[in-house]
């Protein structure tokens, strides 16, 4: 059964800014999202060892196709795909499909958002 | 001297495993310059005019280290080691291949050296290169070049890496030499793009790169702790695991796996209790800080299991035997360990000893295959005969 848990109006998480909402007391919550004008849900919870995922650092993946041959070479981030970093341990998650950037076997749980007028809302369980 | 008075007691047991007839390879065994007046002949006439008033000023360990030169007195006095004749048995190609190659039934041997790779930490590049290639022709003249049991890993100098490439492409192609040696003392660790060159010739030649320990505290190398300058050899030996564990972290960080990935480097005498702890903490850590190093695309434990061998000298001794089980299951000892005996050192391994220890199903693996690998000798040759 799922209910449907009213966030925020959009002005309120503007590109680059989130929201932190716990709609079961006691429980890890949710994050939610703009990136780009585009809202996404993930659990605060952080699979590797239970940290608060969701107030981690926001970045880009850094990524190299070999080793650097020079220090003039500068580490690119890639265009686009914003990962959370869990302020625990630091693993790495793309923000929009909850994929961990370390383990292929690891996901953060995510949420449907949808947007109705200027209210976002979330699509997550009953408890 | 009896023969078997160098195996009084596991002779008989070895006689039983030789039944296997895996055909073992040995991949630490030390030819020793008896003096280093041998090497002359091999040297430039500059520098065999140098040497002769001012010494080969070969770095050696700043420490004292085991009794009769750190080795088997058993076989070097003329009465089973009561009265030490003052030889150092390393010198002796015929002790070795009497009692070493024909007593224990060695199908190969990686010779790993006397002191001369230490040349490379040497201030003077020039030099320690052609103290290098003096060794490595000595080496194969009086050694490699009289049994074809024996291949030999080859010195190199680190320290003017084009005159360690041009070594590597004068000899690399010779059947006899099958790896090059480096001592664990250095610089900087050997994970650095400094030594990137080297490894791509290694890499041409299929040449694997072999780490032993040596010139630590000596020359231009650093500490042997990352704390500084311990007082006791005892202190040096357990200083081995973090020299091992610093070169293993710089190759995997610095990419050298990605840059020259059929490239293999092997640690020898460089103990192996460290492993798992290192596999384990390596990739944790590697999770967090993927951002740094983000040419790395698979786990450190991986990388490790696919390009680095491990020495099974000196074997590990824990409190329970099951231990030691359990130890080679979490370092993947069926593919990361390489049969090493160490001789002729007072802490050798016997091979009939190190077999026993071994379970079964991994001895192949431990005792021939995982070298030739390494090495890229032969495969799967099995001892003709019965014992």
């Amino acid at each position: 059964m799922l209910k449907r848990e009213v966030v925020a109006k959009t002005h309120e998480i503007p590109p680059g800014g989130r929201k932190l909402i716990t709609p079961w007391k006691g429980l890890a919550g949710i994050g939610i999202f703009n990136i780009d004008g585009q809202f996404y849900a993930l659990r605060n919870l952080c699979p590797h060892r239970l940290g608060p995922l969701c107030v981690g650092q926001v970045s880009r993946r850094v990524v190299a196709d070999e080793p650097l041959r020079d220090a003039h070479e500068a580490l690119p981030f890639e265009p686009e795909g914003e990962v959370i970093r869990c302020p625990w341990h630091l693993w790495e998650f793309d923000i929009r499909t909850g994929q961990c950037l370390v383990d292929p076997r690891v996901h953060v749980k995510t949420y449907p958002v949808q947007i109705e007028g200027d209210t976002i809302i979330v699509e997550c369980e009953q408890i | 001297m009896d023969p078997l008075a160098s195996q009084p007691v596991l002779a008989a047991s070895w006689r039983t495993y030789v039944a296997d007839r895996v055909a073992v390879v040995d991949c630490d065994v030390h030819q020793i310059v008896r003096d280093f007046d041998q090497l002359l002949p091999y040297l430039p006439r500059y520098y065999r005019e140098q040497v002769a008033d001012q010494g080969f000023l070969i770095p050696s360990s700043g420490y004292f280290s085991a009794p009769k030169r750190a080795s088997r007195t058993d076989l070097a006095g003329d009465d089973a080691g009561e009265n030490y004749d003052g030889r150092h048995i390393g010198w002796d190609f015929d002790l070795l291949v009497r009692e070493h190659l024909d007593a224990w039934k060695i199908d190969q041997v990686l010779l790993t050296g006397g002191s001369v790779y230490n040349a490379s930490i040497l201030p003077d590049a020039d030099y320690a290169a052609a103290l290098c290639r003096a060794f490595n022709d000595w080496t194969i003249e009086h050694w490699t070049a009289r049994d074809p049991r024996l291949k030999a890993a080859m010195a190199v100098s680190t320290g003017d890496p084009n005159l360690a490439v041009r070594e590597i492409d004068r000899i690399a192609a010779r059947s006899d030499v099958v790896a090059v040696l480096l001592p664990s003392g250095a610089r900087v660790p050997y994970g650095s793009r400094c030594y990137h060159s080297i490894y791509e010739a290694c890499q041409r030649h299929r040449l694997a790169v072999c780490i032993h320990p040596g010139a630590e505290a000596t020359g231009m190398a650093g500490s042997p702790t990352g704390v500084g300058y311990p007082t006791y050899y005892l202190e040096t030996r357990m200083a081995r695991s973090q020299m091992a564990m610093a070169h293993c972290a710089s190759l995997i960080c610095e990419g050298v796996f990605e840059r020259f990935p059929s490239l293999s480097f092997a640690f020898l005498e460089m103990d192996q209790f460290w492993v798992p702890g290192f596999l384990w903490k390596m990739d944790a850590d590697w999770k967090s800080l993927r951002q740094q190093t983000p040419w790395l695309k698979q786990l450190p434990s991986e990388t490790f299991r696919k390009h680095i061998r491990i020495g099974s000298q000196p074997m590990v001794e824990p409190e329970a035997p099951n231990q030691l089980e359990e130890l080679w299951g979490a370092m993947h000892a069926e593919e990361t360990l390489i049969y090493c005996s160490d001789w002729p050192h007072f802490d050798w391994d016997d091979p009939a000893m190190a077999y026993q220890r071994v379970p079964e199903k991994m001895r192949l693996s431990v005792f021939s295959d995982n070298a030739r690998i390494l090495l890229g000798l032969p495969m799967a040759e099995r001892l003709e005969t019965k014992c």
